[in-house]
């Protein structure tokens, strides 16, 4: 069902057409919009005069002319359930932060530069018209780092210059125009671009028929620039095309990944085996295959990491506006003066509060981190108390060297992970419900003594139990295709994992919320780190213990401690994919402010607790979603 | 004619490393048509050269001296003589570049070109066009006697039956194919030739020339061609020496088009002279 009442803020730089991809699905399903326009631009008020003037239904579609500040007082707005910006990473960023803790879930689509490979075994010539129209005309959204083959490197830079020759550029409304100008500040960003790259010992070339005042800016070819150097890895404006060789389509990979960008990319090969290797292994959320630039409504586009993690177009576009039905709409939160830089960075002590009475609990638990249980690099554990206050066992004191290790074990299992097939990922939860079932007694008595009725208890396991038998038969392989008018050959709509999923357990049904939540991460390729309930860790570690000879090593890593300590560990990791906390309020909004450092995707629950014996909330499609990503692979054919 | 080319040994090395994507190439090809468009006096000006490219072409059955003596006075005056003047090009010598014609009808085009006191090549087509299905010993004495009845440039149909076997021959210049087959000059196909020509000229210096024929009407179609030889292969091969058109409609449709901007109306066929 529809979300309710949507805000878009407009970057100073936006587009029209951006605009439209993103009020019309919102409209479409049936939320009203709210849009923040930067002053100076009249286009979208032209925009709401006309929606006015169907006059059907007022309110619909409202536009506000404003300075970015009214963004948060959009957001805080009782009602706005979700806010959607595309722009520039940084102010990304900043609105990330400034978001924080409100009521509204925050949709980002940051940066506009691109990605093209070519390989030996490419079209040259073909190539070269897809750098035109990913770098060099009016339709590209930015600049372009261009990877070459070494083999190919010095005819593809020839046909490079010729191309860029014939070049024109002028007024947009001129027909005989390749490029025409994107304003002042798009010339003066590529301008200190490229004066950077020469300063840094690059090879800059500039040709073609452009006027050459402010704001028309050349098509320009940058060379030769260290590797090492800032400007490697900040994004490249349009119209800059960076030029890096490669050796082999591995070292390609690794080139093409190791950059904080995710948009989009091209794969030029027609080897089909190396071409689908290189598409399938690109870290971005769309891949054309010779070709460059193609757009369908109902295709969708996004990507990943800093490229953020909304999606427009296709039914990923429609899901950015829906929520599920049973799920409750979200309530505004509190947004208190919550201090970022000391949340969660001290633990308290958990002293005992009185002598210890009754028998001697069994030796601590440790943490479970690649595979077997270690002890914590504090060397200290937290002692966990029953419902009436009895000593019931103690755990380990996790802390930041312990999540480093964790997250770092759980990247180590990702890649023969990710390769396994799904039937090996379904038979592996199975095993392990099997495992759950046969230790029913020790898992339904543990939770007892924390105060759970010993039916409900039972009830818990059986639940735990059957999703993991229901996530590990949905384990099949994601996607599907999506058959696009006017493109002969299919587009594939991919889902793959989201790499390391870090998860922090509720504090109610502890077995219950652990079960749902692991299954559906494992179920789609991720590998996790998890911090199970603070107050009722102990079913966890029990389950553990299976998972020690069941599971490949380092797949699932879990570690308790202070749940504030671990959170801020985990939040501030710039190499965790996705994190996932179902604590308190104030955890959840240090956990949304502390994500604008890779712009990770978070799901929080605002301090509200959850009914995960419910499907709609337990087991629902919502899940789904949110542990994996979508890729969009477009695969023209013809000979 | 631009300097002959001399041929280099046949590398076959070059052709296996060749890749063309063709979903790429036609995508290209829609691109040619949309960017490049030219209005007003630039467009005038444009069909203007186009019509230097024309090799003005009658290939039926029927042809008789009187219909090529009225395609060489056509190929001597392509554009009405007052619309010249209005557009005061009146005395450059527009001409079309060449008349192409059957090998029996070559004498004919060469008696009336002379009589109408014009420098104009006479092009013959030979070797069995348009199969190329007769005797090497007949084609090598086609093209003899086409010479000798006064043909300056002979579009050659090469042995198909060779192609597909491997066995490949040098040439001046490439055509897209006689004109007479289903499917003849298409955007798609002339951008891998071009692309081809380009290479050749960067490998080895020589330049070869380009034809597209068959299936050219319009007079939009002629500036696409214009452009997409600007685009590929720049201003160098947009000479008569490296370029030509093969049609006969297209001229009277530029013809149209240029009555058009000089009157601002449209013209009736009958206004203007047949060719």
């Amino acid at each position: 069902m529809r979300i309710g009442v949507i805000g878009l803020i407009l970057s100073p730089t936006f587009s029209f057409l951006e605009m439209m991809w993103r009020i019309c699905p919102a409209l479409a399903v049936g939320c009203t919009v709210v849009v923040l326009v930067p002053p100076g631009s009249p286009t979208p008020l032209l925009l709401a005069q006309l929606a006015g003037e169907l006059g059907s239904f007022p309110g619909i579609l409202n536009m506000i002319n404003g300075p970015a500040s009214l963004g948060p007082i959009l957001a805080s707005q009782p009602g706005v359930q979700k806010v959607t910006f595309c722009g520039a990473v940084e102010e990304g960023r900043v609105l990330r932060r400034t978001l924080a803790g409100q009521g509204a879930e925050l949709g980002l689509a940051l940066g506009a530069e691109s990605l093209l490979v070519l390989t030996e075994a490419a079209d040259v010539d073909s190539a070269v018209e897809g750098v035109v129209d990913a770098a060099w005309s009016d339709r590209s959204a930015g600049g372009l780092r261009l990877l070459i083959q070494e083999s190919v490197w010095d005819e593809t830079m020839r046909r490079l210059r010729e191309r860029m020759a014939r070049l024109r550029g002028g007024r947009g409304l001129d027909g005989a125009v390749d490029m025409g100008a994107r304003g002042a500040a798009a010339h003066d960003l590529a301008q200190r671009y490229v004066r950077e790259a020469q300063s840094q010992g690059a090879q800059v070339f500039q040709a073609g028929d452009v006027p050459s005042v402010s704001p028309f800016f050349p098509p320009t070819l940058v060379s030769d620039l260290p590797p090492a150097s800032p400007c490697t890895q900040a994004e490249v404006p349009w119209p800059v095309v960076v030029a890096s060789p490669f050796r082999t389509a591995k070292e390609a990979l690794a080139v093409a990944n190791g950059t904080p960008r995710g948009g989009s990319a091209s794969v030029w090969s027609e080897r089909p085996g190396q071409a689908l290797e290189l598409g399938y292994g690109l870290r971005v959320g769309t891949v054309w295959i010779n070709a460059h630039g193609l757009r369908h409504p109902e295709v969708p586009i996004g990507g990943c990491k800093e490229s953020g993690s909304s999606w427009h177009g296709g039914p990923d576009g429609l899901y950015e506006y829906l929520r599920p039905s049973g799920t409750p709409a979200r309530l505004p939160s509190l947004s208190e003066n919550l201090n970022y830089d000391t949340f969660g960075l001290a633990v308290p002590l958990t002293l005992p509060s009185g002598p210890e009475i009754g028998p001697s609990p069994a030796a601590p638990y440790g943490l479970f981190i690649g595979g077997r249980f270690q002890a914590p690099g504090a060397r200290s554990s937290r002692c966990i108390q029953d419902s009436k206050g009895n000593l019931h066992a103690y755990v380990a004191e996790g802390g930041a060297k312990d999540i480093r290790g964790a997250v770092e074990a759980a990247h180590q299992a990702a890649p023969g992970w990710v390769t396994r097939p799904p039937g090996a990922r379904a038979s592996l939860l199975w095993a392990l419900a099997s495992a759950l079932e046969r230790r029913e007694p020790a898992l339904a008595s543990a939770l007892e003594r924390h105060g759970v009725e010993l039916k409900t208890a039972k009830v818990e396991v059986e639940l735990s139990v059957r999703r993991l038998r229901a996530w590990g038969a949905r384990a099949q392989a994601q996607g599907h295709v999506l058959q696009v008018a006017e493109l002969r050959g299919p587009v594939l709509r991919l889902r793959e994992p989201l790499g390391v999923l870090a998860i922090v357990c509720p504090d109610e049904w502890p077995l219950l919320a652990f079960a749902s939540l692991l299954a559906a991460a494992l179920a789609h390729g991720n590998t996790v780190v998890l911090v199970p309930s603070g107050v009722c860790p102990i079913p966890a570690l029990e389950v553990c213990q299976d998972m020690a000879t069941l599971l490949p090593a380092g797949l699932v890593n879990v570690v308790t401690g202070d749940r504030d300590h671990l959170t801020r560990c985990l939040a501030l990791h710039q190499d965790v994919q996705a994190l996932w906390y179902f604590g308190s309020a104030q955890g959840s909004q240090f956990v949304e402010w502390a994500s604008a450092g890779n712009l990770k995707p978070v799901w929080v629950n605002r301090g509200h607790p959850r009914a995960w014996d419910q499907e709609a909330q337990g087991a629902g499609p919502e899940l789904g979603l949110r542990a994996a990503r979508t890729k969009a692979l477009w695969l023209p054919m013809g000979d | 004619m631009s300097a002959r080319n001399l041929g280099t040994e046949l590398d076959l090395s070059w052709i296996s490393k060749i890749q063309v994507n063709q979903p790429a190439v036609l995508r290209r090809a829609e691109q040619i048509q949309a960017r490049r468009v030219v209005k007003k006096e630039w467009q005038a000006a444009w069909l203007l050269k186009a019509v230097t490219f024309i090799d003005l072409t009658t290939l039926s059955g029927d042809d008789t001296s009187s219909n090529v003596q009225r395609l060489c006075y056509k190929a001597k005056y392509p554009i009405r003589e007052d619309l010249l003047k209005a557009l005061n090009v009146h005395d450059k010598g527009l001409t079309t570049a060449a008349v192409c014609v059957y090998p029996a009808r070559v004498c004919d085009a060469v008696k009336a070109l002379k009589a109408a006191g014009s420098t104009i090549p006479v092009a013959s087509v030979a070797t069995g066009f348009p199969a190329g299905q007769t005797h090497l010993k007949t084609r090598l004495e086609e093209i003899r006697l086409a010479v000798e009845d006064g043909a300056t440039e002979i579009d050659v149909v090469i042995n198909r039956t060779l192609v597909l076997t491997g066995q490949w021959e040098g040439s001046d210049f490439i055509k897209t194919s006689t004109g007479k087959e289903t499917v003849n000059a298409t955007f798609p196909v002339a951008i891998v030739m071009l692309r081809a020509i380009r290479d050749f000229f960067w490998k080895t210096g020589n330049k070869i020339g380009f034809k597209p024929a068959g299936g050219i009407r319009s007079a939009k179609d002629s500036l696409a061609w214009l452009s997409l030889i600007k685009e590929e292969l720049g201003d160098e091969w947009l000479t008569p020496e490296l370029f030509r058109i093969g049609a006969s409609t297209l001229l009277s449709d530029i013809e149209r088009q240029i009555y058009h901007h000089v009157t601002g109306r449209y013209a009736a066929y009958h206004d203007l002279p047949m060719s």
